[in-house]
C-alpha cells in the first residue's frame, strides 16, 4: 500500500471548484506514481464501440464542472463508470476542474445514454451532445 | 466514523453516537436533488432530447424509488446493531458502496441546489438555509469516509 506523506491540503476535501481554500495538515495517503509521463488520450474510443457506419452520428460524453463535487469523488464516479485506472480517471477529473469540461467519450447514442444514466446516477453534472 | 476490520467479506464501520444520529437524519432526507435538476443534455443537438430526457427521468426516478427500501433496510440494521451507549456499528456489502456514495451525494448535491447553487462562498444565508449548508457538510463527511475506505486494505487496520 502506499506510503503516508504529509502535506497540505484544504480544510474540507476538494471539490472541482473549491468552496474554501484554508490550508491545513493532515495525513493522506500517496498518489501511486510513475516514473515516466504518459501522454492520455481525451477521447475514448474503442474499436467495437464506434459508430456502426459513417452515416451514424457520434454521441460526446461530456462532465462538467461544478463547486460540489469534490474531486476524489468525481475521479471515483470515472473509474467505476468507465472502468479507468485511477490516472486517467485522475486526469479527465483536473481536465473538468481546470478548463470546465471534459469530454468523457464518444460513443453510439444507446452507449452515450448509458454512460450519462451512471454518471447522473452519481449525481455528476454529466451531459451527451451529438458530435458535430 | 472509523473502518474496522472487514468482517466475513463485509465493510465495517465504527459510528460514534452523534455520527450515528448524523447519518440516520441524513439519510432520511433522500431524496433531495429535484428531479427537474438532472438534464440530458445542454445544447440543441440531440435529435429527439425529449425522449432522451423521459429516459433519464424515468432512470432516475426508479433509482431514488429503489434507494428509499435500501435506506430504510438500513436504517432497521443500525438500529439493530447499536451498541449500548458506544455507537453503532455500519455493515455494508462491499457493493452497497456505491449505492451508499450514490446516496450522499444526492443529499450533498442536493442540499447545495437548494442553497441556491452558489458558486464559492456561503455568505448571508438566510436562517433556514444554515439546514441545507449542515446536510451538504455532513453528506461530505460520511463520503469521504467512505472512500477513504477504498484505499485502505483491511488487514492494515
Amino acid at each position: 500500500m502506499g506510503r503516508i506523506i504529509l502535506r497540505a491540503i484544504p480544510a474540507r476535501p476538494p471539490a472541482l471548484r473549491d468552496l474554501d481554500n484554508r490550508p491545513r495538515f493532515s495525513y493522506v495517503p500517496a498518489v501511486a506514481e510513475t516514473a515516466t509521463p504518459e501522454l492520455l488520450p481525451d477521447v475514448t474510443e474503442r474499436e467495437q464501440d464506434k459508430p456502426k457506419s459513417g452515416l451514424e452520428p457520434g454521441y460526446l460524453v461530456i462532465c462538467w464542472n461544478d463547486p460540489v463535487n469534490y474531486m476524489d469523488y468525481v475521479t471515483h464516479v470515472f473509474q467505476v463508470v468507465f472502468g479507468w485506472p485511477r490516472q486517467k480517471a485522475e486526469f479527465h477529473m483536473r481536465q473538468v476542474h481546470e478548463q470546465g469540461k471534459s469530454v468523457l467519450a464518444r460513443e453510439s447514442l444507446e452507449r452515450a445514454e448509458h454512460y450519462v444514466h451512471q454518471l447522473q446516477k452519481y449525481t455528476l453534472h454529466a451531459t451527451m451532445e451529438r458530435d458535430a | 466514523m472509523k473502518r474496522l476490520p472487514d468482517s466475513r467479506g463485509r465493510l465495517e464501520f465504527h459510528l460514534g453516537e452523534n455520527e450515528r444520529l448524523l447519518f440516520e437524519h441524513l439519510l432520511r432526507l433522500y431524496p433531495v436533488v429535484p428531479p427537474a435538476h438532472q438534464q440530458i443534455t445542454r445544447g440543441p443537438t440531440l435529435l429527439d432530447a425529449a425522449a432522451e430526457q423521459k429516459l433519464l427521468d424515468e432512470a432516475l426516478a426508479e433509482q431514488r424509488q429503489q434507494s428509499r427500501k435500501r435506506i430504510e433496510i438500513l436504517l432497521q440494521d443500525l438500529a439493530r446493531l447499536k451498541s449500548a451507549g458506544n455507537g453503532s456499528r455500519l455493515s455494508l456489502p462491499p457493493a452497497d458502496l456505491e449505492w451508499l456514495l450514490q446516496v450522499l451525494n444526492d443529499i450533498r448535491v442536493g442540499s447545495w441546489v437548494r442553497l441556491g447553487s452558489p458558486d464559492r462562498k456561503f455568505e448571508n444565508l438566510p436562517p433556514g438555509h444554515l439546514q441545507h449548508l449542515w446536510a451538504m457538510e455532513g453528506a461530505g463527511f460520511f463520503q469521504m469516509a467512505l472512500l477513504e475506505s477504498l484505499t485502505t486494505p483491511s488487514e492494515n487496520l
